[in-house]
């Protein structure tokens, strides 16, 4: 089988991430000892998408290839909201997508944290005067922080992630006992 | 302008039953519905039925007032179409068999308010129940259903499923799409042409340059601009790139849900490359802003040209083993083979397009039927397989990369000297209308667009291929198994977004 061994022998994920760009390390290796940290190793996302042109998924899903390989930083994206830790909203909220993502929200074990990733579930992006359109997100819940972008690219992803992780850190050391409180208020990462 | 031929019919709607027969004997196909509310110009509304094949576009132009008649008896592909004008018209095609709605749901739209007729006076309903969605039901000893979504368990969008099972061969599915909704097409009336093709390239995100070139086509039309030859070799290769990229991604995922993680990953590296080759040309990953009225927005000067030369020969490369991989894998093939066969049969009555068209032996490619921008001087000739299954889709966006590579080569450094872009200030005429089409990554982008008398855009209506082929794969999973279905799903891997709209 020369086409499987061919491949077992190339395209490492720490050669191509180091080769296509050092920041990409650089903020993964920081972005593990957050989440050794905080989350004891492992933080888990579930994403929904509320109505996005699927640009957003894509990145997201990017993330997941060998020149990123988010995982080895310790985040990983489950397939069950029960099993997450961070909620990911993309898109910019439909009508009809209101309740399935609001219901995600709910199934996810407290404490939990919203993410969002792009500019439409920020802003309602270029369909915020539609009729179907109830979004922003942030009139539903509490947004821990606003990833930019239209759609933001995996790197920038990944420094949403650090920057979730110092609000989360700065807030852990604030607070007399150990447990990490939900911000309540909405912060925007430039 | 060599535009495509519009042969134009006008035709009363309790004729057209008989009509829609004719038409479909003579071997055309629907390629879409347009209604649009005419009753400020002629006191009607106006349904538009396109039908394509055999070298032109046939319009028959339908008055109706409150309502029209179905032709989903006839022609089954009209089924989606009817029942979408039902919800944002309100216009009842009488005889329609299932009348449920689709993208306005009960859950939380009042069915008495169609927000796309003219009177319609923005208030949106209060977010409240207003009726129940009632799933078609499949009863009898030992049979139980399996629910997903709409929220999946991968990245991906979100839609309904709903199987019927006895044991493990798939009975039945129904899907309920329309989550993402965005109502795009009123949010585009009342835009001036440049905001609407921004509005047009986020249909549906990563076919942004193909849907984005099937609505300059329209626009273009009614402005009376002629763009540059130079303009239109930039933007085939825009859209070859688009389509190379998206097929590496589509086989991917093949690889991926069969269990080969090592050749998806590989792939999905190669994917990667071509993002970042996107960036390297025009500033975005996924060549957002690209196109504009009148031109391109960006050139490509030597080094580019290179970078795309050198890109395109490595995905061939890749692709090769990738091929040679699958054809000589038995555990590959015993996976993809007789897998989601959608028929000959079933292709043609739900009128599909694309790749999924062509797999099942119907030689459907825009590029070729309804030629566009220099596409008519490349001799195209339609990739076909007859298997209908999940190989047969598979093997096609494998050859289908190696002819996006060969026009690529071909155009690379044949670019005719010029402008990029040509400047416009004409007004449109008033309520002129035009179509365009263009052959995106899944199959034809359908655009029908009116102006208004001040120069806005008055009806814009687009025609996703992911519209058209969904319905199909509640035929291609009978009597598979459910694990099968994210396979057959990933090999159409249609839109949910550019469907919903």
């Amino acid at each position: 089988m020369s086409f499987l061994s061919k491949l077992l022998f190339k395209n490492k994920t720490q050669e191509i991430a180091a080769a296509g760009s050092d920041s990409i390390l650089i903020k993964g290796e920081e972005l593990k000892r957050s989440v050794n940290e905080v989350f004891g190793r492992s933080l888990f996302v579930r994403l929904v998408d509320s109505g996005s042109c699927n640009a957003c998924e894509n990145e997201l899903a990017a993330l997941s290839n060998p020149y990123y390989d988010l995982e080895r930083f310790g985040i990983k994206f489950v397939a069950s909201p029960k099993h997450a830790d961070v909620l990911i909203i993309t898109g910019c909220v439909t009508r009809n997508m209101l309740n399935p993502m609001l219901k995600t929200y709910e199934n996810i074990p407290s404490p939990k944290f919203v993410i969002t990733a792009g500019d439409c579930p920020e802003t309602g992006g270029p369909f915020k005067d539609s009729y179907s359109v109830c979004g922003p997100v942030s009139k539903y819940l509490n947004i821990a922080v606003h990833i930019k972008g239209c759609p933001p690219e995996p790197e920038t992803i990944i420094s949403g992630f650090l920057k979730f992780m110092d609000i989360l850190k700065a807030s852990y050391r604030n607070t007399e006992n150990t447990s990490i409180k939900m911000p309540n208020k909405i912060i925007n990462v430039p | 302008m060599d535009k495509i031929i519009l042969n134009k019919h006008n035709i009363k709607s309790s004729d057209f039953i008989n009509s829609a027969d004719n038409i479909k004997a003579s071997g055309k196909y629907l390629l879409g519905i347009a209604a649009a509310d005419e009753r400020a110009l002629n006191s009607k509304f106006t349904l538009r039925y396109f039908f394509g094949g055999g070298g032109g576009i046939d319009e028959y132009r339908v008055d109706a007032d409150e309502s029209f008649q179905s032709i989903s008896k006839i022609c089954p592909a009209a089924k989606m179409y009817e029942r979408e004008i039902y919800d944002l018209f309100g216009l009842l095609p009488s005889g329609h068999p299932d009348l449920r709605p689709l993208m306005l749901y009960p859950e939380n739209w009042d069915s008495s308010v169609h927000p796309l007729r003219k009177d319609y006076n923005n208030l949106i309903p209060d977010m409240k129940k207003y009726g129940e969605y009632k799933f078609k039901e499949i009863l009898g000893e030992g049979i139980f259903e399996v629910l997903v979504g709409p929220v999946h368990a991968g990245i991906i969008e979100p839609g309904h499923f709903r199987f019927s099972l006895a044991g493990e061969p798939v009975l039945q599915l129904e899907i309920r799409h329309f989550w993402k909704h965005r109502g795009i097409e009123k949010v585009c009336e009342g835009r001036d042409f440049k905001d609407a093709l921004n509005l047009a390239a986020k249909i549906s995100g990563d076919n942004n340059v193909n849907i984005g070139i099937g609505y300059l086509e329209a626009a273009e039309s009614i402005l009376n601009i002629e763009i540059t030859e130079r303009a239109k070799y930039i933007r085939v290769i825009l859209a070859e790139l688009e389509r190379i990229w998206n097929y590496v991604r589509d086989v991917a995922w093949i690889f991926m849900d069969i269990g080969f993680a090592l050749p998806a990953q590989n792939l999905f590296a190669l994917q990667e490359e071509l993002m970042r080759l996107n960036k390297n040309l025009s500033g975005h990953r996924f060549l957002f802003n690209s196109l504009t009225i009148g031109g391109v927005n960006l050139d490509l000067d030597s080094a580019k040209l290179k970078a795309i030369e050198e890109a395109v020969e490595k995905v061939e490369n890749i692709i090769k083993d990738c091929e040679e991989f699958i054809l000589n894998s038995s555990t590959v093939l015993d996976r993809l083979e007789f897998t989601g066969k959608i028929n000959h049969k079933t292709a043609e009555e739900l009128s599909l397009c694309g790749i999924s068209a062509r797999a099942s032996g119907l030689p459907r490619d825009s590029r070729i039927e309804f030629p566009y921008l220099i596409y008519d001087k490349l001799n195209l000739k339609p990739v076909l397989h007859d298997g209908g299954d999940v190989f047969a889709r598979t093997v096609l966006k494998i050859k289908e990369i190696y002819v996006s590579k060969k026009i690529i080569e071909g155009l690379l450094f044949n670019l005719p000297e010029g402008d990029i872009a040509v400047a416009y200030g004409n007004k449109p005429e008033a309520y002129k209308y035009a179509i365009g089409n263009s052959e995106t990554s899944r199959g034809n982008a359908f655009f029908y667009i009116m102006a208004d008398d001040n120069g806005k855009i008055f009806r814009l209506k687009y025609i996703d291929p992911s519209f058209r082929i969904w319905p199909s794969i509640q035929y291609g999973v009978l009597g598979n198994i459910i694990a099968d279905f994210p396979l057959i799903n990933k090999s159409l891997n249609l839109s949910y977004s550019g469907n919903d709209m």
